[in-house]
This record gives structure tokens, C-alpha cells and sequence, in this order.
């Protein structure tokens, strides 16, 4: 395989850039053979056609921030870089729409729309991602209450597919009922049904004004009791958060408002937290970031070299906002997680320290889905070996059976990212 | 049946959630859009089947669906005309047959009716019984409202004060002999409003019933025409929403009539008692009337006349009323004429259903300008075992505001 | 399919479904021949009116036992011919599944039959404040279960999205009969993304989660009349580069305008070339804001006339013409066909030009109705089904301003779905490889092609296949069963 037939001379006879891995490759401990940068989408379709051809495993990877997330790959040979996939193709300021390769970093999109007065009003919480990574990934932050998630926003995604079949699907025009929306099976998929290879959003006016309502030192039970009542108010908040570093300490709530008279309607959201709240013009250091276990009072959000969490376990919470006084008063009363979320949308992040016992762990997990049963869905994103082993990382999953038939059809040779996703796909 | 009105339909199904039986059954053939369909069946050659005669027969005629129709079809037209192809037709089976010919000799006429004013007290004992015979004379016994005192309206009521116009009024078949206190208040708040009121002794059915089950109301029309003609009245008052429908028909009715029976048609001025007195304008002081009032679309006042916003308009300008809306206004009661008694099943279906609704609101008074939907209500909140609401119609509140009667002289369970 | 086999399936139903619940007789069926678009029919083999998802799914079920083919249809306000029924199939309606299961007002949501129209969310939580945020035109007849198969817009979707961002759970019948949950919740695929807006083709839904929307606290709508299309088109793109995101903003040409006023009497100004409607919501701090914007960029591009609605009475008045607009138009025209599509907003005063020209060139009238704000075209191609050919002209002239769409980068639908009417413009839109990925999906869900087969997509490949690689006659086509193309 690794002669002249193999598929280091055919992706060379194909003018893609191709290197041997190196340790520092890894996903999730799984060291490729090689890495592949293309540069077009048909670079992309050419690497996917050898490994079809010499049975490659692959997984993609952008930045790599949320690479370790999701369970190990089975097997892994080419890993494929999206960095040089990394220009934005059309910003039509007019049309509030913005195609860019899946390569681009979120923050280098978001400076050029910000030129244009324009964002994707998507809060990745981590730095220094990529659009693909995004999008494969799921990732969403604080303002979903008003914007939704990614899923919500893409509106035009292209693929390659194991086989090396390039694919469209939706456009560049927000209205677009015509076919079926792959974008959407795309986004959360880990990889494990194509690459992608560039993605069409949806785009907002950057708001003229923001104003953040932050009240410290609180009691979650406190915070709980008023947060419906901010939710609902015609203040229009756009994302209402928690913070609670620990459990026997006080945490914090941030309300966010956006647009005209932003700071007129944040007194508005004042009135309702309390006396305690103050408006202010800056988010506080934790918002829109993964919780931090073992960082109870400021702190940098990040360890220089690391990534925030790895190492540690990191799980997600999706419930319903009627089940967050039971949560808090409940399981994560009884953890020394750091939890950090969105209480108006009900989707918590719990952060456990690396050194955390994986017993304990995995009874965290279990407890909190003994606690929301039908009514909310626990996800392991990250966890180290010792407490992946003895966790369910994606818990229940409804329509598992057809998400298996989807798999089967898209990547029939279990090619892409084998074994990371839901049940095994 | 027209086949240009059927193409008018452009098969959009706005009719369809404010359609009677399809708020009942679900089913496109028992919607306007589905009837549509099966007239245009019909009109390619279809032959009446029983399926379709039914379909057609369960139609209310409510005319929910013209005034839902945004492209104008003459739903109204249509089913009457569809409804003389029926007759015309289909054969119905015997017992069918015999209720009908008994209603159609009955109702149009007062005296006949008044007649069976004691023998239909009787009938409210002897319903088990009728029900067994037949479901629509069982119907027929739990809709009659309790006996009322026989009113006797002279033939001239003169105008409180100075006089502003000098109108007709019609009695109405059913009004006059089951609700005549209706009758006695429209025409208190027409003189107490300024208006000589002038009311025929002799005049007789405005033809309704007939018009609305595909049958000739030609004659009903034409003497009734002359009646009014003869009174010298600036216009017909009507107080009962049915009557005002089909007056307001003549001209359509008479087209092809020699003798020039459309034009005089046309030149008789009919008004729905609220539509009139909004034209008119208040004169008269409102007394306060610390009532909650439930206001009830009649279909052939609000879908048939387009007459909504009047009658709300006149019970909110008095002093103390609360207004509160019924939720699906715009359905019918299963009232309809003569529905309820052809279509007893549905009929009690959809009476229920509005009884609900209609309790829902938990008003004191529940307010009509039909005598048909009063007693179809009436009769449903009575079987919903929820306790009763007291039923009165507009010209009764008004009545009572006027004269400063107080709440209590409002209407019975 | 034999009239024999369905004679069996139909006992077999009956023995299923309540009393009433399965339509054979012909009459009847045919009342069920089209939904709202009347230009495709076909008489359903049999209808049935299932009350329960169990019901739908031993629907399903037999229909599989059987091979026949079967399609969904809600209220058949549909203007696509998604629900075209298929005479050698069964057509399963869901109108008499119209129960609101659950309000839950904490979490703000609903929990709904497939047959409860679109309004009638709104109407069981209004009191409380909330709705149901998408709004397509028919909304007060169309069913939630027909608007999660077409992922149905509105008027308002500009600013708050379309039916596919307001689903939370969906309970579906999958084509091969079983009952799965689908939860915005779960992890894995977004199936429920996938299958919001698949028209029928990946199953049925029996059960949808919607989420309310807090009404507004305040709705400003104001009517701004310009001398021609091109004066509107520039107070919308002025609009949007202010960085305002109306609600919803509205565009009708004089002929769109004249048939309203022939079927409504909406009394919109006299002699306007165009009439653009706005609405602001929010928070009423922010409504003032953006309000006083959009009245003076209307007056700078040209308004000759402004009206502000009031009152809900003088908002609704505004509303009425644009709302009937469709089928307003029967006033003005004995035919008309209703065109749906796209074009980047930044196009749109191209793409208008080019269909000013296809009217000349056809001697065709077009009315032009559209949602300005993203771009979606309602062109309503006007004709006399009595003339000789002007038939023909007017659905070439359709077709052509699909073209126009494609070729300025747009769709072929922005909300009314590809059904059965659009899908020989799908090749236009999408190449080989895209409809065979698409295939894809449809093979995992449906592998033997029996849940609303024949729409979406022109040439269904049989899932035996392998995209990109023929491999011989399938037994299928071999059997005369399908047909390959």
C-alpha cells in the first residue's frame, strides 16, 4: 500500500498536499497515516477517491478545538486538514449571506462581516475554530434562544462524500423549500457522513446597541425563580445565562439584550432580577465560554498550550426549562461540577475536573438522567478513557435505527469517522 | 347549478375551517370545496347518487363559507340551486319525505302553528316517544321553548317623540308565535327610537324556508312584497335574521317573474333591525344594564347580511354591558332553518358544540337575532346539564336599556 | 395496481379504521382529487381518514403487505400537488386528527395532531400571550402536519424562520409503518431537520412539538405606495442595509393590487406602480426606533403615500389585500397560474425586469406578489383558459421566470414546496450528483419508494442502486413495476 500504487503516490498524482502523520496527529489517541490539505472541494473529492480506493479511514479536522469530543475513531488513516480550505467565497452585503469554505476561522469571518456590519450570530464557545468544525460539531452558544443554533442558519452546505461524490444541497438564498435539506444531516454529524467542504449562512445586522444585565453572587434557587419571568418579558432578551463554578458557592445570571433602545430595555430586565443586578456594557469573562472546574473566582479562560477542557470531562444537558429547579436543586447540588448555560433554552455544560474520580463521574451522568428521564437528553462530549469506559457517552437517542440506515447509505465501507458518533455509526 | 359559479372556485380551502360539517366529520366532501366538487360532478354528467344527495343535505346553508371565500364564489347560489336539482332529482325514502312535506306544511304558516302550540307542550312529555318514531319530530319536541304569553301587536305603533322615519315590520313566522315578547320589544325600540312602526296583521311567511331548501318561494315572495308595498313604509325592519336574508333575496328570486317583480323587489328597502338602527342613530337615552352578554352570529345575519359589527356596536354603546366574543363566531349552531329538524344527528352535534362555547364565556346573557339559534342553544346548554343561560335577543337588551328595565327583565333559560 | 388488490386492501382497512374512516365510493374519492393546486388530478384509489397514529401506522403497515403506494394530505391547501393522490394508491388524510394535546405554557410549547390548522395554535395560547410564529397565507385552513412536510413560510418567516425552526419533536409513521420519536433534544442526526420540509416522502408525522413564540408588545405595520416596483425595491434594500429586520416586508405590483381591490376593497392608494407593506415588531422602544427609520427611507426613495395602522382593525385592513392577493386574482383572470420562487434580494430589480420582458414577448400578464424582504417571488401568471394557446404561453412563461430564479442564483421554491408540479426543475437546480445524495435519504427512510413516490424528485432512482453506477435492468423495471430512466 505504501508503494508506488499506494495512496501516497495516488494522492500525489492528484496534486493534493500530503504529509505522513506524526504523533502530534492524533484524534482521540488514534494516530493517522497521513494528512491530507486540500484546497478546493476537488482536492477534497480526489483524497476521498483514493481512500475509497485503498479503503482509508478518515476524519476531518479544522482547528482540531473540538477534535477530542465524541467517542475515539475505530480506526483512522487519513486525516484531513481543512486549513487551506480557508476562504470566504461570496459576501454578498445585500443579500445577508455569506459562503465561505469549511477552513475559514470563525473569528476571520467575523472580522470581515463585522466590516460589513453584518455577523453570524452563532457564539462557538471555544476559540480559535473553524466554520466546519462548527458546523460538524453543532456548536451553538448563548444567543440561540433568539437565533437558534447552526443548524438553524446554514442555509446552503456542499459535501463530499466517501466516494468522492461531490454534493449541493440547499442554496444561497434563505427561503428554500426545494429538496432535501442535507445541510441540517450534516450539522452535528461528527464527520461520520462526508466532508464538508463549504457552507452558506444566513447573516444578521450586527445589533446597534447590547447591554448585558448581570447579577452576581446569587443563589441558583433565586436566580431559577426569576428567570422565567425574564424570559417571557417583552424586553426580548437575547440569551439569558448561568454561571456556577462550584456548587456550595454563589453563581452568576447574565441577561443579554440587543438592538434599539438596548439599554432602556436591560433597566427593564434590572427591574425584574432585583436590586442585586446591574446593566452593564461589557459581558462578564465567562459568557458564551465552557464551564472551568477548579476555577472558582476569575481566571484566564483557557490554560496557555491547552485546550479549555480537555482532559476533563465535559458534558451536555438539553432539557426544558421546567426541569432546571430540579437539576440544580438535585444532581448538581450534589457534584463539584462547574456548570455553565443557557437557562432560557435549558442546555447546560458540566465541566469535571481531569483528576475527577471516574466512578464519580459516571454517576454524575447517570444521576442527571435518572433525573430528567424522557424529559431531557444527557451527552458525554468529552471524557478521558477511564470514564468514557464506563459511560453511555450519547445516552438515548430516538430514531437511532434510521440514523443507522442513513449511515449505511452515506458511508456504506464505515470510512468516515468510524465509531465516534451515536450507537457506534 | 351554474357551472361559470362553480368555476370561480379556485380549490384554496379557506372555506373549509369555518364549514359546519367539517368542523364535524373532517371530510372534503362534506366541506364547500368538496360540495363544489361534486356540483361540478354533476354538472359533467354525474347523476345525482344518494352519496351526493346526502352530501348536499347535510349542507346547513349556513354561508359561513361566502363570506370565508376570498374569490367571491356565490356559495349561496350554488347549493340553492344544487338543492331544487335535488329535489328535483333524487328520490327520498319515505319517512324522509313525510317530515319534510309536515314541516313545509307548518312552519310557513302562523296559524297552523299556533294551533300546535298546545299539542307541542304536550309533545315536550311525549318526546321519548317521538324520538322512537323519528328522530326529527324528537327534535322538533326538545327545541320548543316553554310556552310565552301571547303578545298582540297593534297595527300601527306611533313614534316617541318627533318622528324620523315610518318602517315596517315583519313578525315572522316562528318569532311571532314562540317569542313574541321579541316582537313587542323590536317595535318599543323602533317608536322609542323615533320611528312610527307599521306591522300588517294580515301579512304572512316571508318565504324562507322554502327559498333555503331549494323549494318555490315565489308566491311567498310576491305577496309579501305587497304587503309592505301596501303599508307605505320606508323600509322593512327585521328582526329575525332568516327573514331578512330571504327578503333581501327577492330580487334574485323574482328575476325571470313577469310583472316587473324584481324591480319592486328591489325597491323594497329591507333592513335587519341592527343594521337599521345603526343607519338610524341612537336618540334615545341608555339606561344602564350591569349585564355580561355573549353575542351569537347568527349565520344569515352575519354571513347572509354581512351583519356583524352592528349589533355589537349597539350592545357595547350601553352603559354597564360587558361584550365577550364566542369562540368560533363564525360557526354554525346546527340551528339553520330547518336543519335541525332534517338533520337531527349533526344538528344536536353541532348545538352542542356551540353550547360549550358559548358557556365557555360565562356570560350572563346569551344574545341572538334569530329565534331558531336561540332555541337550538338554549335547548343544547339545557342537555349540557351545566345549568342554563338566560337567552334573549338584541332588541330585548335594547328594550331593556331604554325603558331602564334593569337586568332581570332579560329572557329566559 | 389492480382495482382487485385494493378492493382487499380496502376490507382490510375497514376492519382497522372506525365506521366511515375508508372512502371507496368513486363520488366521493374524486372530491379528493387535488389539493390546492387543481392543474394535476388524480382520483385516489382509496381514501382513509385514520384518528389515531396507530391507526396511521397499520395504515402504513398494510400498505407495505400490500405494495401500494400511499400519500399524506393535511387540509389540501397544498401549491404544489404534494398531495396529489395516486390512483393505484391509498391517500391517508389526516383532517380528523386535529386534537391540541398539551399546552405547556412553562416550556413554551404545544403538542399537536398533524390535523389541527395552523391558527389554531395561536388561538389556544393568544390569551396567554404567545403564538405560533409561522404564517403562511392559508394559515387559518392549512394543518401543522401539512406545514412540517413543505416546511411552510409566511409572510413574517423574514425575521422569525420557517416551520423547521419552530418544530421541537415530531412523533412520525415511517414508510415502512413503525412509530419513531424524533426530538430536537437527541443527539445523533438531525433527523427532524431532515424531515421537516420532505413532503410526504420520508414518512408521516402524527404528533408535532411546536414551539410558541411571545406575542410582540408592539406591531407596528405601515403601507408605503411608490410610483413603480423600482421605488419599492429601494426602500427594501435601504431597509435591510440599515440594518433593520422587519418582521415582514411586502411588495405588490399595480395588477396584484387591482385584483385585490376588485375581490377585498382593501382601498390601497390610487395609482401605484407598487405597494410595499412593512411590519416592526418587539419590544415597543425598538419598534419606535426602527419605525421612525422606515418611514424616512420610504419618503427618500420616492413614497408618495404612507399609511400606519392604528388599531388591530386598520393593521388587519392593510393585511387583507395582500393576504387574498392569491386567490383575489380569479377577479381580474379566468386562469392564473401561482409561481414560487427565489432570487437574492439583490437581484430582484434584475429579475423583475426580465420578467417584465417574458410578458411582452408572451403577451402574458403577470401579477407580481412577494415576500421583498428574502426574496421570494409569487408571480401570478395570468390567462383565459378559453383562448386557444394561452394556456401553453402562460405555463412557458411560468417556467421561464424559474429559469430567471436559477440563473440569478435563487430557487425553484421558496414555500411551496417541489411536489409533483416543480419536479422536472429539480435537474435545473441541483446536478446529477446532488438529487443521487439527496436519493440517499430518501432510500434509508423509504427503501421501496412507497410514501409519496413520484414527487420532489423527476427521475427516482431505484435504492438498489448505487448512485453514479448503473448495474443492469433492476428487477423492479425488469417487472414493469417502475420505470428507470
Amino acid at each position: 500500500m505504501n508503494g508506488a500504487t499506494g495512496p501516497g503516490a495516488a494522492l500525489a498524482a492528484a496534486g493534493v498536499t500530503i504529509r505522513p502523520a506524526g504523533p502530534d496527529d492524533a484524534v482521540a489517541g488514534v494516530t493517522p497515516r497521513w494528512v491530507a490539505f486540500p484546497e478546493t472541494t476537488r482536492e477534497i473529492a480526489a483524497v476521498m477517491r483514493v481512500s475509497a480506493a485503498h479503503d482509508l479511514a478518515v476524519v476531518v479536522a479544522g482547528a482540531g478545538t473540538t477534535l477530542h469530543w465524541g467517542r475515539p475513531p475505530e480506526r483512522c488513516d487519513m486525516l484531513i486538514d481543512t486549513c487551506r480550505l480557508n476562504e470566504i467565497l461570496e459576501h454578498e452585503a445585500g443579500d445577508l449571506v455569506v459562503r465561505v469554505q469549511a477552513g475559514v476561522p470563525v473569528e476571520t469571518l467575523a472580522e470581515a462581516l463585522a466590516a460589513k456590519r453584518q455577523e453570524l450570530a452563532l457564539d462557538p464557545p471555544l476559540e480559535g475554530g473553524t466554520v466546519g468544525g462548527l458546523l460538524a460539531a453543532g456548536l451553538a452558544g448563548p444567543r440561540a434562544l433568539r437565533y437558534g443554533t447552526a443548524r438553524d442558519l446554514l442555509i446552503g452546505i456542499t459535501v463530499v462524500l466517501a466516494d468522492g461524490t461531490i454534493a449541493k444541497a440547499g442554496g444561497k438564498v434563505v427561503k428554500n423549500v426545494a429538496g432535501y435539506d442535507l445541510g441540517k444531516l450534516f450539522t452535528g454529524s461528527y464527520g461520520t457522513l462526508g466532508v464538508i467542504a463549504d457552507a452558506t449562512f444566513r447573516l444578521h445586522p450586527l445589533p446597534t446597541a447590547r447591554a448585558w444585565v448581570v447579577w452576581p453572587g446569587a443563589a441558583p434557587d433565586e436566580v431559577l425563580a426569576v428567570v422565567p419571568a425574564v424570559t417571557a418579558s417583552q424586553a426580548e432578551p437575547s440569551a439569558v445565562e448561568l454561571d456556577r463554578p462550584a456548587p456550595d458557592g454563589p453563581c452568576a445570571v447574565a441577561v443579554l439584550v440587543e438592538g434599539a433602545a438596548a439599554a432602556e430595555r436591560a433597566q427593564a430586565v434590572r427591574d425584574l432580577l432585583g436590586e442585586k443586578a446591574r446593566v452593564a456594557d461589557e459581558p462578564p469573562r465567562w459568557w458564551g465560554r465552557l464551564p472551568e472546574p477548579g476555577h472558582p473566582g476569575p481566571g484566564p479562560s483557557s490554560e496557555p498550550g491547552g485546550r479549555p477542557g480537555e482532559g476533563g470531562v465535559l458534558v451536555e444537558i438539553r432539557t426544558v426549562p421546567s426541569r432546571l429547579p430540579g437539576l440544580f436543586a438535585g444532581a448538581l447540588a450534589r457534584t463539584d461540577a462547574a456548570v455553565r448555560g443557557s437557562l432560557a433554552s435549558a442546555v447546560l455544560r458540566v465541566a469535571l475536573p481531569a483528576e475527577t474520580d471516574p466512578a464519580a463521574a459516571a454517576a454524575l451522568v447517570s444521576a442527571l438522567r435518572a433525573e430528567l428521564a424522557d424529559a431531557g437528553r444527557v451527552v458525554v462530549l468529552s471524557a478521558p478513557e477511564p470514564v468514557a469506559r464506563r459511560v453511555d457517552t450519547w445516552g438515548h437517542v430516538g430514531g437511532l435505527a434510521l440514523m443507522r440506515r442513513i449511515k449505511d447509505r452515506f458511508d456504506p465501507d464505515r470510512r468516515m469517522s468510524p465509531g465516534r458518533f451515536v450507537g457506534g455509526i | 347549478m351554474d357551472p361559470e359559479l362553480i368555476k370561480d372556485c379556485v380549490h384554496c380551502g379557506f372555506c373549509l375551517p369555518t364549514c359546519p360539517t367539517y368542523v364535524l366529520w373532517g371530510e372534503e366532501m362534506d366541506s364547500p370545496r368538496g360540495r363544489i366538487h361534486l356540483m361540478a360532478q354533476h354538472v359533467e354528467g354525474t347523476p345525482v347518487t344518494p352519496e351526493m344527495a346526502g352530501h348536499f343535505d347535510a349542507c346547513l346553508g349556513c354561508m359561513a363559507c361566502v363570506t370565508a371565500c376570498p374569490s367571491g364564489v356565490r356559495y349561496d347560489r350554488l347549493i340553492e340551486q344544487t338543492r331544487a336539482v335535488v329535489e328535483r332529482e333524487h328520490v327520498r325514502a319515505p319517512g324522509e319525505r313525510a317530515i319534510r312535506e309536515l314541516v313545509f306544511t307548518l312552519f310557513p304558516y302562523r296559524r297552523r302553528l299556533r294551533a300546535l302550540r298546545l299539542p307541542m307542550r304536550l309533545a315536550t312529555r311525549l318526546r321519548p316517544f317521538l324520538e322512537r318514531v323519528h328522530p326529527s319530530l324528537g327534535a322538533m319536541a326538545e327545541l320548543v321553548p316553554p310556552p310565552a304569553r301571547p303578545v298582540r301587536l297593534p297595527p300601527r305603533v306611533h313614534a316617541v317623540g318627533r318622528r324620523r322615519a315610518t318602517v315596517g315590520m315583519l313578525v315572522g313566522c316562528v318569532q311571532s308565535q314562540f317569542f313574541p315578547q321579541v316582537n313587542a320589544a323590536t317595535a318599543r325600540v323602533l317608536a322609542l327610537e323615533g320611528c312610527d312602526v307599521v306591522i300588517p296583521p294580515r301579512q304572512g311567511c316571508c318565504g324562507a324556508l322554502s327559498l333555503h331548501s331549494g323549494r318555490d318561494a315565489r308566491r311567498f315572495a310576491t305577496r309579501t312584497i305587497e304587503t309592505f308595498e301596501r303599508a307605505g313604509v320606508e323600509a322593512v325592519v327585521v328582526n329575525v335574521a332568516g327573514c331578512g336574508s330571504s327578503m333581501k333575496e327577492y330580487a334574485e328570486v323574482l328575476k325571470d317573474e313577469p310583472g316587473g317583480w324584481a324591480e319592486r323587489a328591489a325597491a323594497l328597502r329591507v333592513r335587519d333591525l341592527a343594521e337599521y338602527l345603526v343607519e338610524l342613530g341612537p336618540v334615545a337615552p341608555r339606561h344602564p344594564l350591569p349585564v355580561i352578554v355573549a353575542y351569537h352570529d347568527a349565520c344569515h345575519l352575519a354571513h347572509a347580511q354581512g351583519v356583524r359589527s352592528q349589533p355589537r356596536e349597539l350592545l357595547r354603546a350601553i352603559p354597564g354591558l360587558e361584550l365577550r366574543e364566542i369562540a368560533e363566531s363564525a360557526v354554525c349552531c346546527g340551528s339553520a332553518g330547518t336543519y335541525n329538524l332534517f338533520q337531527p344527528g349533526p344538528a344536536r352535534d353541532l348545538g352542542d358544540r356551540k353550547a360549550r362555547h358559548v358557556l365557555a364565556t360565562r356570560a350572563d346573557v346569551l344574545v341572538s337575532a334569530n329565534p331558531g339559534c336561540s332555541m337550538q342553544i338554549a335547548a343544547a346548554m339545557r342537555r349540557s346539564g351545566e345549568g342554563g343561560m338566560r337567552v334573549a335577543h338584541t332588541a330585548e337588551v335594547l328594550d331593556a336599556s331604554l325603558r331602564g328595565l334593569g337586568a332581570r327583565a332579560l329572557g329566559g333559560r | 395496481m389492480s382495482d382487485a388488490v385494493l378492493d382487499r386492501l380496502a376490507v382490510r382497512f375497514a376492519e382497522l379504521l372506525p365506521a366511515g374512516a375508508v372512502i371507496t365510493d368513486p363520488v366521493r374519492l374524486r372530491t379528493y382529487e387535488c389539493d390546492g393546486l387543481t392543474l394535476h388530478r388524480a382520483m385516489p384509489g382509496i381514501v382513509v381518514l385514520p384518528e389515531t397514529a396507530e391507526q396511521v401506522a397499520a395504515v402504513v403497515r398494510l400498505c407495505g403487505e400490500y405494495d401500494v403506494p400511499f400519500v399524506a394530505r393535511g387540509s389540501g391547501t397544498g401549491l404544489s400537488g404534494g398531495a396529489l393522490p395516486r390512483t393505484d394508491g391509498v391517500l391517508i388524510v389526516t383532517s380528523r386528527m386535529r386534537r391540541i394535546l398539551e399546552i405547556d405554557m412553562p416550556n413554551r410549547r404545544a403538542v399537536v395532531e398533524p390535523g389541527v390548522t395552523n391558527l389554531a395554535i395561536t388561538e389556544a395560547v393568544r390569551e396567554q400571550g404567545y403564538y405560533y410564529a409561522p404564517d403562511p397565507s392559508s394559515q387559518q385552513v392549512c394543518s401543522i402536519g401539512g406545514n412540517v412536510a413543505e416546511n411552510a413560510g409566511g409572510a413574517h418567516c423574514l425575521k422569525y424562520g420557517f416551520t423547521v425552526n419552530h418544530i421541537l419533536g415530531l412523533e412520525i409513521v415511517t414508510p415502512d409503518g413503525e412509530i419513531v420519536e424524533l426530538s430536537a433534544l437527541d443527539p445523533g442526526y438531525d433527523l427532524l431537520g431532515a424531515f421537516v420540509g420532505s413532503e410526504g416522502t420520508l414518512g408521516i408525522a402524527t404528533k408535532i412539538t411546536v414551539r410558541l413564540s411571545r406575542a410582540p408588545e408592539a406591531v407596528t405595520t405601515l403601507l408605503a405606495a411608490f410610483g413603480s416596483i423600482e421605488g419599492g425595491g429601494a426602500a427594501v434594500s435601504a431597509i435591510i442595509a440599515a440594518g433593520i429586520v422587519p418582521a415582514a416586508i411586502e411588495m405588490m405590483d399595480a395588477l396584484a393590487v387591482e385584483a385585490a381591490e376588485a375581490a377585498v376593497g382593501c382601498a390601497y392608494p390610487e395609482g401605484a406602480g407598487a405597494v410595499l407593506i412593512v411590519e416592526l415588531d418587539g419590544p415597543r422602544a425598538e419598534v419606535e426606533h426602527q419605525f421612525t427609520a422606515v418611514e424616512r427611507i420610504c419618503r427618500e426613495t420616492g413614497a408618495f403615500e404612507i399609511r400606519v395602522a392604528a388599531s388591530t382593525e386598520e393593521r388587519a385592513a392593510i393585511w387583507k389585500g395582500r393576504k387574498s392577493a392569491f386567490a383575489a386574482v380569479g377577479r381580474i383572470s379566468p386562469a392564473y397560474i401561482v409561481q414560487d420562487g427565489v432570487v437574492p434580494r439583490t437581484a430582484l430589480p434584475e429579475v423583475l425586469a426580465g420578467i417584465d420582458r417574458l410578458q411582452e414577448e408572451y403577451g402574458i400578464r403577470v401579477a407580481n406578489v412577494f415576500h421583498a424582504g428574502d426574496g421570494n417571488l409569487h408571480p401570478l401568471v395570468l390567462f383565459d383558459d378559453a383562448a386557444p394557446g394561452e394556456g401553453e404561453r402562460a405555463a412557458t412563461v411560468s417556467g421561464r421566470i424559474l429559469d430567471l430564479c436559477i440563473e440569478h442564483g435563487g430557487s425553484i421554491t421558496g414555500e411551496h414546496g417541489v411536489g409533483v408540479d416543480k419536479s422536472r426543475y429539480m435537474p435545473k437546480m441541483f446536478t446529477e450528483e446532488d438529487l443521487d445524495t439527496m436519493q440517499l435519504v430518501r432510500c434509508a427512510f423509504d427503501p421501496r419508494s412507497l410514501s409519496n413516490p413520484g414527487k420532489v424528485f423527476p427521475t427516482p432512482r431505484l435504492c438498489g442502486e448505487v448512485p453514479g453506477v448503473r448495474k443492469g435492468v433492476h428487477p423492479l423495471v425488469e417487472s414493469g413495476r417502475a420505470e428507470q430512466f
